[in-house]
């Protein structure tokens, strides 16, 4: 069954390239003589041409309600406050939408936001070592800084491998003396490449061997961490770390993995670039002498030929044919739900995507801007596409060819940041211990094929816990506190209620179900503190729609 | 998507869902919950079609010299004697006396030879019968059995765990196949006690349920169902939550169980299966004997002889043995050679498993070890393998094939094969 379906994607896919094709080139000739054409028009038009080929019918365009809400979350990582949400959907101007988007990508927001989903992308809900990564505070703000001042994409990521400033070693820290693992997530993170079966054994399905593999972890296997101590204690300990590199050293290859015997050592390996071919390193100096490196050494001296240097140097390059693609492929995938290659880290196995002429529009593009990552997904969330509504009968949550908007479940970051929204109470604390109960219910809700599924803890705990109650019972000038001392008709106060949770009015019925609810005994605060509750319960909050 | 082998689920329809209610409506036991709507069509339902399983996990790695396979006389033996059980020829340790006379339901694997030989990655080993170090997400064996043989429509969880037994995760299935963990003994976690008064409860609920009914007109989407059936599932665990407190019945059991929270919690893994739950864990723990092997296995065992036969008779007695596999292990085995602080270390070349009930063999020796315990000497069998006779005997496809990613993933690894003599 799945042989059969492959090769039935893989003729699909073939089908739809060559057609594509087709309407690339009728589309490029009249549009290219009238200017450039922008990067949400190519967008538009290639999701355009998909659909017609598949004779797919797309969804309406999202209401503003639907997209104030989304663009919200995607860009800033919070739902919207009533008042901004009211004001929006009041707004007669019809250039409302692109204001707003220009005015959440200038949000400091937007920074931490981008800081937050690619410190999650590099470590995971499950970092590789817990005890080094468990506080990443100078890590997230290293980030950040580079999202506020909109670093090129490839100059950060460079400044990471080269791990040189301050705040920026925590990556390299996390898989000290473990350069294979490394190896296996900076080639998935930074090259969509998944190199983990090439590690015990050739990649059954492509032509990746074990040598490349090990080829890659030579650029690692010099890496030393030597740890700088350590700020504060208990959950705000931060530790640091400084990142050296030794001078000699190789990776050892000892075959295939079925194979291995104990005490067998393996072959020293030499660097080579994935599919590049080998680095061209000079010899080490006659009589060099690794410096000793102890318990306490708290630098190393930089080696005369820096393996580091060189795999920074070349995973960011333009030419590289992995880095652009696999970073234009992972943002739109953050945005489209969908990456044109999916899963977004899967380019060896996906070797056939759905809309291969976008995905080399979107690269080509992205490098022409210099990486420039606020600029590519102010384009995306301009598109149609992004825009439309993700309402209708069908069952799946990702749409192949983008015909409807993606369902995606909010992160446990935007669930607590857009409950403090909901509250408007500033001063409710989210503690340790809080932050940890949204993570663990909310933190991981797919399976291993990227499907939501509702878990029984998530719900016993927005049923059952004064965290979440927190956000929602009455409090000196939070929502309820507001809705019950409003001297409003109660379904003016429905409606308040309904812009601040879910982002739009009530329709009469709901308003007609809630205004009756809140009458329906003369004590109103539990009557307000259970319906609040109701509106953050449902599944059109759980996910960004 | 994983393979389309027939699960119970499917075979429970509605209607007998409704007549189960309709049958149900005079137990009194609910009345203040209005009702279990569905637990008790479940628990009949499971009777007729579902198997069940319920592992015992000896946290910390119990001694396989010291309990199923004594070797007496030799230098690896330590003080333990040998009592004779219904096998003939065949001797267990003098502190499982209760369970020397159910051998006849045991069978008892001698030959495991397994990689993964400290605790955090044996842990894992022996959930999942994958490899840690491999990192791909494998699923433990309650989430698979939860997937396979769980009901969407029971009040309670398809995976029930109670006390130290480690934890490797759902894994590849995704969070819907999480245990409910609950503490020794029966004691509920977290977030089970609601905080408003019952009619508040059910007012909100009913909004709720309102809402989104409104929405799912216009919206079809599964993310949004799952989300609606997971909700429903959490209200429905609090409606059959006294099914997990045992006070009145544990008192007419304590002296076929043993009057230990281990005992006790054997005694609710037994009601919970009853009531249809497929899986459930339940971990003993103070195994991890580097030090006083034997004081720690005499008191280990005299709990555990009368737990775990308390168990058998009762499921026997209940009619539910032969539907019920009950799995007994740990992370890893201890060493034939016992160290100088009268300990006994960890041991992968050689322990011992021991499966009883639901579709294995009673009164079956399989594989042995050499003449001291050093090795396996005959038929040697791997986690792979374990997990496939545990899979086959539970009705489980062992070759079910699933994907993290775009990487295909087995139930069992390539050529892991069910052990044939042991299976019914």
């Amino acid at each position: 069954m799945p042989e059969r379906c492959l090769s039935r994607c893989v003729s699909h896919g073939l089908a739809r390239l060559v057609t594509v094709a087709i309407c690339w080139a009728a589309w490029s000739g009249p549009l290219a003589q009238s200017g450039e054409p922008l990067l949400r028009q190519i967008i538009d038009t290639q999701v355009q041409a998909a659909w017609q080929t598949a004779k797919l019918k797309s969804a309406p365009k999202a209401d503003d309600a639907t997209f104030l809400r989304r663009v919200y979350l995607d860009l800033v990582g919070t739902i919207p406050p009533q008042d901004e949400t009211r004001a929006f959907l009041d707004d007669p101007d019809s250039l409302k939408r692109d204001k707003l988007i220009a005015r959440l990508l200038d949000d400091p927001r937007f920074a931490t936001n981008q800081a937050t989903l690619w410190d999650l992308t590099l470590f995971s809900r499950q970092p590789p070592n817990p005890d080094v990564t468990r506080n990443r505070t100078l890590f997230r703000e290293w980030l950040t800084a580079k999202f506020a001042k909109n670093e090129p994409l490839d100059r950060w990521v460079r400044a990471l491998l080269l791990a040189e400033e301050d705040g920026s070693e925590l990556f390299y820290a996390a898989y000290n003396n473990r350069p294979e693992d490394l190896t296996e997530s900076f080639s998935r993170i930074f090259l969509g490449t998944q190199l983990q079966c090439a590690r015990c054994h050739d990649h059954p399905y492509t032509d990746l061997k074990q040598q490349d593999f090990y080829g890659m972890a030579g650029f690692f296997v010099r890496l030393v961490v030597l740890d700088q101590g350590s700020t504060g204690s208990g959950e705000k300990q931060v530790k640091k770390y400084k990142i050296g590199e030794k001078g000699s050293g190789d990776v050892l290859f000892a075959g295939n993995m079925k194979d291995a015997k104990p005490g067998k050592k393996g072959e020293p390996v030499k660097p080579a670039f994935l599919r590049g071919g080998p680095l061209t390193e000079p010899p080490l100096p006659a009589g060099y002498k690794e410096p000793d490196i102890k318990t306490g050494t708290k630098s190393l001296p930089k080696p005369e030929f820096s393996r580091k240097e060189k795999l920074a140097e070349w995973a960011t390059a333009t030419a590289n044919p992995y880095f652009a693609r696999a970073a234009v492929n992972r943002v739109w995938g953050q945005f489209m739900g969908r990456g044109i290659v999916h899963p977004v880290d899967d380019f060896e196995a996906d070797s056939k995507p759905a809309l291969p002429g976008l995905l080399d529009a979107l690269t080509q593009q992205f490098v022409a801007h210099q990486f420039d990552l606020k600029w590519f997904i102010g384009e995306l969330v301009r598109s149609e596409t992004y825009q439309l509504a993700s309402t209708g009968p069908a069952k799946e949550a990702l749409p192949k060819l983008y015909e409807r908007a993606r369902l995606r479940p909010l992160s446990a970051e935007e669930i607590i940041a857009s409950l403090k929204t909901v509250s408007g109470d500033a001063t409710q604390k989210t503690d340790g211990t809080t932050g940890e109960y949204f993570i663990r219910y909310f933190g991981e809700p797919t399976n291993g094929q990227g499907e939501f599924q509702g878990r029984l803890g998530e719900h016993l705990f927005l049923n059952n816990s004064e965290n979440v109650r927190a956000f929602l019972r009455r409090k000196k000038g939070n929502l309820a506190d507001t809705i019950l001392t409003s001297t409003d008709p109660w379904d003016r106060r429905v409606d308040r209620m309904f812009l601040a949770v879910l982002t739009r009015l009530p329709s009469s019925a709901e308003r007609d179900k809630f205004t009756a609810y809140l009458q329906s005994d003369p004590k109103p605060e539990p009557l307000v503190e259970e319906a609040l509750w109701v509106l953050v319960n449902l599944s059109e909050f759980r996910f960004n729609h | 998507m994983s393979t389309s082998t027939c699960r119970p689920h499917e075979h429970l329809s509605r209607r007998a869902l409704l007549k189960g209610a309709l049958a149900t409506t005079a137990g009194a036991t609910v009345a203040n919950w209005g009702g279990l709507f569905n637990t008790a069509a479940v628990a009949a339902e499971a009777k007729k079609h579902g198997k069940r399983c319920i592992l015992l996990w000896m946290n910390g790695g119990a001694s396989q010299i010291d309990t199923f396979d004594m070797k007496p006389g030799r230098s690896t033996a330590g003080p333990f004697r040998e009592i004779k059980t219904k096998l003939p020829g065949y001797h267990i340790c003098e502190y499982l006396p209760k369970l020397a006379q159910q051998v006849d339901k045991l069978g008892i694997i001698r030959s495991m030879r397994t990689q993964s030989p400290d605790h955090p990655d044996g842990i894992y080993h022996m959930h999942t019968c994958y490899k840690q170090s491999e990192r791909v997400p494998h699923a433990e064996l309650g989430a698979m059995i939860a997937k396979y043989l769980g009901q969407v429509d029971a009040d309670l969880p398809s995976f029930v765990r109670m006390g130290p037994t480690g934890n490797a995760g759902s894994g590849y299935l995704g969070p819907s196949y999480e245990p409910f963990s609950i503490e020794r003994g029966g004691k509920l976690p977290y977030f089970t006690s609601p905080y408003l008064p019952a009619a508040n409860e059910a007012r909100r609920n009913d909004l709720l349920r309102f809402m989104e009914a409104e929405h799912q007109k216009e919206n079809g989407a599964g993310a949004y169902e799952s989300h609606r059936v997971a909700k429903e599932r959490a209200w429905r665990l609090l409606r059959a939550k006294e099914l997990f407190d045992t006070t009145k019945d544990w008192p007419q059991h304590e002296s076929l169980y043993g009057a230990t929270e281990f005992g006790r919690s054997c005694f609710l893994a037994r009601k919970l299966v009853e009531a249809g739950v497929p899986f459930v864990e339940v971990g003993q723990d103070n195994y991890d004997s580097h030090a006083d092997n034997f004081v720690c296995h005499k008191a280990n065992m005299q709990v555990l002889d009368p737990a775990w036969a308390g168990l058998l008779i009762d499921l026997e007695r209940t009619g539910q043995l032969q539907d019920t596999l009950v799995v007994w292990m740990g992370e890893v085995g201890r060493t034939p050679t016992i160290n100088n602080r009268a300990g006994r270390d960890h041991f992968i070349r050689g322990w011992t498993i021991v499966l009883a009930g639901g579709g294995v063999k009673g009164g079956v020796v399989y594989g042995s070890t050499d003449a001291d315990g050093r090795e396996v000497a005959e038929n040697p069998v791997s986690e792979g393998d374990l997990f496939a006779t545990i899979y086959t005997a539970l009705g489980v496809n062992p070759r079910a094939k699933h994907f993290a990613g775009t990487r295909p993933i087995w139930a069992t690894p390539e050529g892991a094969k069910p052990i044939k003599e042991l299976l019914s």
